[in-house]
């Protein structure tokens, strides 16, 4: 009985993981295996040669391709960390705001911040590059009616990237307040009328009973904007080129411009090797510590 | 007869004549380009005029943003369903040609070639003798001012050295006006690197020779000072100075609205110029690159644009190619005795580089924006064509950028961009 479940559920689960093998794992092996090779990216497989961990030394070099991918990897990390800090208590706050039934309109809030996700990034990037234009910009013009001075935004290595996480956080923040709300929809209101019974203010509300209870929520959220926020291409290609001085040049931008532009392959597989373990990292650090605070 | 019936009628011989018109267009071949929709509309003009002379070929248009043209060669051009023509910049031939994305030229196109342009253009999109595209435009870099800003600065004449050169853009700079005398450009490698290697040649100096990296010469030591003193005493501003993948962006908006009094940049901008400034172009003018104190004379870095074929296409879609280039190239394509493929050009502002079409548009290219370009093509040098050529200029840019916004001292810009440009060099000629 128990052979033929299993020979009938491995039935069933063949041609998912056959297509998952297929299309994720074989491409995520080749990309391990091309990371050890000499490769250009435009001869065939057959003609890679293996250089063991050269690839990695090189990345990890005093070179100028050390130097750039180190630069790229920091401006990645330091993108993701922003982002998220950012987007969840940002999407929590406005849970929060529009999780309110008795408010006139909270449909329509929810639809208008769920819409800036859907706005295509070529017109956002179009749209935002004019936004932040020095000269004529007018969001420096919006700055100079309170009397604060023109920002370089775009135009300095200290601002571009901060000012490329804005974009990002003004395009994902209603797709993740939408799943706060979500989250909130699962706690149950008599806890809260416990609470109120028992005496608890708003804030011992949100701190004793909301927080805790939408961090699966959180966990959930955190999860997809790291991975949204590390495979961030668009804005870059589209505005900044990854400069000033490469201030904006992020690890996937840069391995386009290695593994394509300058064909060599190795190299870039090298590069998004490491970028993927370190994005399993962070998400195992990220998993780890949730499940240390549930087991608390 | 009804209208239902002259439906039918007109649907069936619709259907009857659909199979015709596929046969007679067998061979369908694309064209990935960069430019501009309106310059692509003058592309697909003369695509047409072409197949109603071959009504067997079919030529689409493809174009891409400048920073993704390099991107898409190389991940559509190894395959045969990729672009059949690209049109490519010198500098990335030599790994095109290694890579054997490009196919070479055939014999009766290259001597045609050799015969019909200067050497110097042939040579540049030629690989180990192997012509591998036929030329097109030719750019060259000149400086460009604004007459009526240099008129209320009190400064009469273009600066002609670099001492002239620094007076003039501190008496341009206007911090209260938001105006910077020097433009430079950033966050475009071509932007960045061909203002500063046209000063480095006018400084006697050379980007790469005899195939090696000469950045730790004396002359390449004071053009990365120049730099630095144009930021220091502020007549020069980064921050006004950034590109985007367009080519266009902050650096383009200062100069249109008077807020750059020079800038170092090439003949093809001057459409941008005419659409962003109006009859206020008529303002701009052109000089020679200032003369640094280890130079002899003005000198100009250039680069030339070709067409090259992509080498895994089909037979019928090479041979179709080639014919249409040819056509496309030569004097019986354009208006009066000019090749189509110039007067597209000219469209943009861009000089062409056959001879017979420099002849045909002698009248426009003596207009006063461009011929103080075309004054100084005599003497410009051409932009090191070598494998590893487009990582060695996005290394420098980055190091130049880098001297920009103060990160780095001009002795160590110098130092830095000397030790990658070795290394990227080598690497690539292993």
């Amino acid at each position: 009985m128990a052979k033929a479940f299993r020979a009938s559920a491995g039935i069933m689960l063949a041609p998912a993981v056959t297509l998952i093998g297929v299309f994720v794992l074989l491409p995520m092996l080749l990309t391990v295996w091309l990371s050890f090779q000499d490769w250009s990216t435009q001869t065939p497989f057959s003609e890679a040669s293996f250089v063991g961990f050269g690839n990695f030394n090189e990345i990890f070099g005093p070179t100028s391709v050390g130097r750039d991918f180190k630069t790229a990897l920091l401006n990645t990390a330091i993108y993701t960390a922003l982002s998220v800090a950012l987007i969840l208590p940002l999407s929590v706050v406005f849970g929060l705001l529009v999780y309110q039934r008795e408010v006139a309109g909270g449909t329509a809030l929810r639809t208008v911040l769920f819409s800036t996700y859907m706005v295509p990034m070529i017109a956002v990037a179009l749209v935002w590059s004019k936004l932040y234009s020095p000269s004529e910009g007018p969001l420096n013009q919006l700055l100079g009616l309170i009397g604060i001075g023109p920002q370089p935004w775009l135009s300095s290595p200290r601002s571009a990237l901060v000012s490329i996480v804005l974009l990002n956080v003004w395009q994902q923040v209603g797709y993740f307040t939408v799943l706060a709300i979500a989250g909130l929809t699962q706690i149950p209101g008599s806890l809260y009328e416990a609470a109120t019974l028992d005496g608890a203010n708003g804030r011992e509300q949100f701190r004793f009973i909301t927080l805790p209870l939408l961090r699966r929520t959180l966990l959930f959220s955190a999860v997809i904007a790291i991975i949204n926020a590390v495979q961030v291409f668009e804005p870059v290609a589209l505005i900044t080129q990854g400069g000033p001085v490469g201030s904006t040049n992020v690890l996937t931008y840069h391995i386009r411009r290695v593994g394509i532009e300058r064909a060599q392959g190795g190299l870039g597989s090298a590069m998004a090797v490491t970028l993927m373990l370190s994005l399993i990292v962070c998400v195992s650090a990220l998993f780890a510590f949730v499940n240390r605070k549930d087991s608390e | 007869m009804s209208l239902a019936w002259i439906s039918k009628l007109t649907l069936a011989a619709g259907l009857v004549a659909l199979p015709a018109t596929g046969w007679a267009q067998s061979v369908n071949i694309s064209y990935l380009t960069h430019w501009s929709p309106e310059t692509v509309a003058l592309l697909e003009a003369a695509a047409k005029d072409f197949s109603r002379q071959n009504p067997d070929v079919a030529v689409t248009v493809r174009a891409v943003p400048f920073g993704d043209l390099l991107t898409t060669l190389r991940s559509q051009g190894g395959s045969s369903d990729g672009p059949t023509i690209g049109g490519i910049y010198d500098l990335w031939l030599p790994e095109l040609a290694r890579d054997k994305l490009v196919a070479p030229a055939p014999d009766a196109v290259a001597s045609e070639v050799k015969s019909a342009w200067p050497a110097g253009v042939v040579s540049a999109a030629s690989v180990g003798g192997t012509l591998y595209g036929i030329p097109n435009e030719i750019d060259v870099y000149a400086l460009n001012y604004n007459k009526e800003l240099f008129k209320a600065a009190g400064i009469a004449a273009p600066p002609k050295t670099w001492v002239e050169f620094k007076d003039a853009a501190a008496k341009l700079t206007d911090k209260d006006k938001g105006q910077q005398g020097f433009g430079m450009i950033n966050s475009w490698a071509a932007g960045v690197v061909h203002p500063f290697a046209s000063l480095l040649v006018s400084n006697g100096g050379n980007l790469v020779k005899d195939g090696k990296p000469a950045l730790d010469s004396p002359q390449a030591g004071e053009t990365f000072a120049l730099y630095e003193d144009l930021i220091k005493s502020g007549a020069s501003i980064p921050a006004m100075a950034t590109a985007d993948a367009n080519t266009t962006g902050p650096f383009l908006d200062n100069f249109v609205s008077g807020k750059t009094g020079m800038i170092i940049m090439a003949n093809w901008w001057e459409s941008a110029l005419k659409t962003g400034m109006g009859d206020k172009f008529a303002n701009i003018a052109t000089a020679p690159i200032p003369v640094g104190p280890s130079g002899d004379k003005p000198h100009s870095i250039s680069y030339s644009w070709m067409t090259v074929v992509n080498a895994k296409a089909g037979d019928a879609e090479q041979k179709a190619a080639w014919e249409f280039l040819a056509w496309l190239n030569s004097p019986k394509s354009g208006k009066n005795g000019a090749s189509a493929m110039s007067d597209i050009l000219m469209s943009m502002g861009i000089l062409p580089s056959r001879t017979s079409d420099i002849e045909a548009h002698k009248d426009k290219l003596g207009s006063d924006f461009l011929s103080g370009y075309v004054s100084v093509l005599a003497d410009a040098r051409p932009f090191p064509v070598v494998l590893g050529g487009q990582e060695f200029s996005e290394s420098l840019q980055q190091t130049l950028e880098a001297l920009q916004y103060g990160q780095v001292s001009a002795k160590d810009a110098q130092a830095n961009a000397q030790a990658d440009a070795t290394s990227i060099l080598e690497r690539a000629a292993k």
